[in-house]
């Protein structure tokens, strides 16, 4: 599959990763380079009659989930205000 | 004495039987660091005053008569994507540059509980993601065989802090080949166990449905003394099978079936072929039964790998969005979304492009084209691997199809960078273990023979990979 640089501006976008334009001039053929070998995917014989694999555990079998204590102070950030960790604004 | 050169049993029955203090080793080895490291860039962080620390302990309770634990006193390296409570814990990365985990990974606890002793976090390709460990925030691990080269990678520091003698024993991680990749490269062993063999719990997830945390050390036996402390069960990681086992080196050998698979030999670099063959006649020479086989799906190996990989790299690294830990910038002024692209940007080019890739793999539309597919390749190796085991104990062939490479060679061109990973990847697809062992040297450049084995076959792997280990003989630290 071709590859374009506006695929790769909007891919990044959804992956929420800026690009400077030199990364996007150096990103897009790289991309489709990959994407053109993994293409080779196409070829391999009597695919359909694979299943994938999948794991055998059930979701009952599971540990419960239980709450522990957590120490907020471990957590890495400088930025913080009345014991809650400040995030950027929503909108 | 120089302890520094012991390997892991020899230091901790040194230490045990009082020859010499784990003080004196540490001392030794920390000073090795600082003479060796502005070569060799292995690791991340050096923890000298709390290994120094551990190390008094050790001897303390060894003159008081108390139970030791079978690692007591040896110096271990720990990639450095792999928690240890209170110790930066970076993947290379400008993201996590002050990450401070608050718990120990599973592995990194149960080595303590033998005894062990962490000396420092190695270095690797950020997030594990490359095959050189050029990809890192702290500049390129050079190889201890030739410090122009790569030393393979992911876990790049791992490999190369053992062959340079500046710790006994490692802990990298393997997606697809990094642990044996730079084992193979430095002249090491290193090993990928069988998935669900060794906790998860505290490695830091690039691709979890293949990457297993594995040993590297400069023996069989070394490596298989580190399984034991750190493979079995664990309620933190459901992945995890039942049991623990325990590994032997007096395992019978003799009469093994050994299968030298035709694709991994036929794709090799000329003079890393010689070598292979040379190490399949040399186990029909110690009586093992070695015939060619074959696995047709290799050809589809890789793109299945980057596939799955990718895509899982995707999915796991979307969390980090620098609130809660990462690097140093206020949120204030910023929206959400432009706040969250903006840090993101200081992923490296790499990353990036995984990242990338993989969105672009899971997009709408083209789930059916490139993610089924890739399963339903890791369904059909791991059938052609499950019917040659039947027959074969284990399977053999090149570890890596070429000889260690110039530093920046192929650093600007990623699909030629994943191309070296085509003999290790299959390992990861199937869940089965692997192990690189050094089978000897081409223009004095290491090069390593991968064994295979079935699922949790690790014992009939280890017998394999000790009784060529012996006859090979091959060399394992360079001068430096």
């Amino acid at each position: 599959m071709a590859v374009t640089r506006d695929q790769v501006r909007h891919l990044a976008w959804l992956s929420r990763i800026e690009l400077t334009d030199a990364e996007l001039d150096r990103y897009t053929g790289q991309i489709e380079e990959i994407i053109k070998y993994l293409d080779t995917l196409d070829t391999v014989p009597l695919l359909q009659e694979q299943e994938p694999i999948t794991t055998r555990k059930k979701f009952s079998d599971l540990r419960d989930d239980t709450p522990a204590e957590f120490d907020s102070e471990s957590l890495g950030t400088t930025y913080r205000k009345d014991g809650f960790v400040k995030g950027p604004r929503m909108t | 004495m120089e302890v520094w050169r012991l390997g892991a049993a020899d230091v901790a029955a040194g230490i045990r039987s009082r020859e010499f203090s784990a003080e004196e080793y540490i001392q030794q080895l920390l000073e090795r660091i600082e003479r060796v490291e502005p070569k060799v860039n292995a690791f991340v962080t050096v923890q000298g005053k709390e290994a120094l620390e551990k190390a008094r302990l050790v001897d303390r309770r060894v003159k008081d008569g108390e139970q030791v634990g079978p690692l007591a006193g040896v110096a271990v390296s720990i990639k450095d994507n792999i928690c240890v409570k209170g110790i930066k814990t970076t993947c290379a990365s400008k993201m996590l540059e002050n990450y401070l985990p608050p718990y120990d990974a599973t592995v990194v606890r149960r080595l303590n509980e033998a005894g062990a002793i962490l000396i420092g976090k190695a270095n690797l390709d950020e997030f594990a993601m490359g095959s050189t460990t050029e990809f890192s925030r702290d500049g390129p691990t050079r190889n201890p065989w030739d410090i122009g080269r790569v030393p393979g990678g992911s876990s790049g520091g791992s490999a190369a802090s053992v062959a340079a003698l500046e710790c006994a024993v490692s802990l990298g991680s393997d997606t697809g080949g990094s642990v044996r990749c730079p084992a193979s490269f430095c002249s090491v062993v290193g090993l990928k166990p069988t998935y669900g063999l060794v906790s998860r719990y505290g490695l830091v997830s690039y691709a979890n449905s293949l990457e297993q945390i594995g040993p590297v050390g400069r023996t069989v036996s070394d490596v298989a003394s580190v399984m034991n402390a750190i493979a079995g069960y664990d309620e933190s990681d459901n992945t995890t099978a039942p049991g623990k086992p325990s590994y032997s080196m007096n395992g019978k050998s003799g009469g093994l079936r050994v299968g030298l698979v035709k694709e991994f030999v036929q794709g090799a670099d000329p003079q890393v072929e010689k070598i292979t063959q040379g190490a399949a006649n040399m186990l029909a020479d110690q009586g093992c039964r070695c015939e060619e086989v074959s696995l047709p799906s290799v050809e589809f190996a890789l793109a299945s790998y980057y596939t799955i990989a990718t895509a899982e790299a995707s999915s796991n690294l979307a969390r980090y969005d620098n609130v809660r830990y990462g690097f140093d910038m206020s949120p204030e002024g910023y929206e959400w979304n432009s706040y969250f692209a903006k840090v993101r940007s200081n992923f490296g080019d790499e990353v990036k492009r995984r990242i990338i890739v993989g969105s672009y793999v899971l997009s709408s539309g083209y789930y059916g084209k490139y993610y089924l597919k890739a399963q339903q390749v890791r369904s059909l190796l791991r059938k052609e691997l499950k019917s040659l085991f039947k027959t074969h104990d284990v399977l053999v062939g090149p570890t890596m199809p070429i000889l260690p490479f110039k530093i920046g060679e192929k650093v600007d061109d990623p699909l030629k960078m994943y191309l070296v990973d085509v003999d290790t990847v299959v390992a990861n697809l199937a869940g089965v273990p692997a192990i690189s062992v050094p089978a000897g040297f081409a223009d004095g450049l290491p090069v390593g023979l991968q064994v295979m084995a079935d699922q949790f076959e690790e014992q009939k792997m280890l017998n394999a990979a000790s009784l060529f280990e012996s006859a090979a003989g091959v060399q394992r630290s360079p001068e430096l």
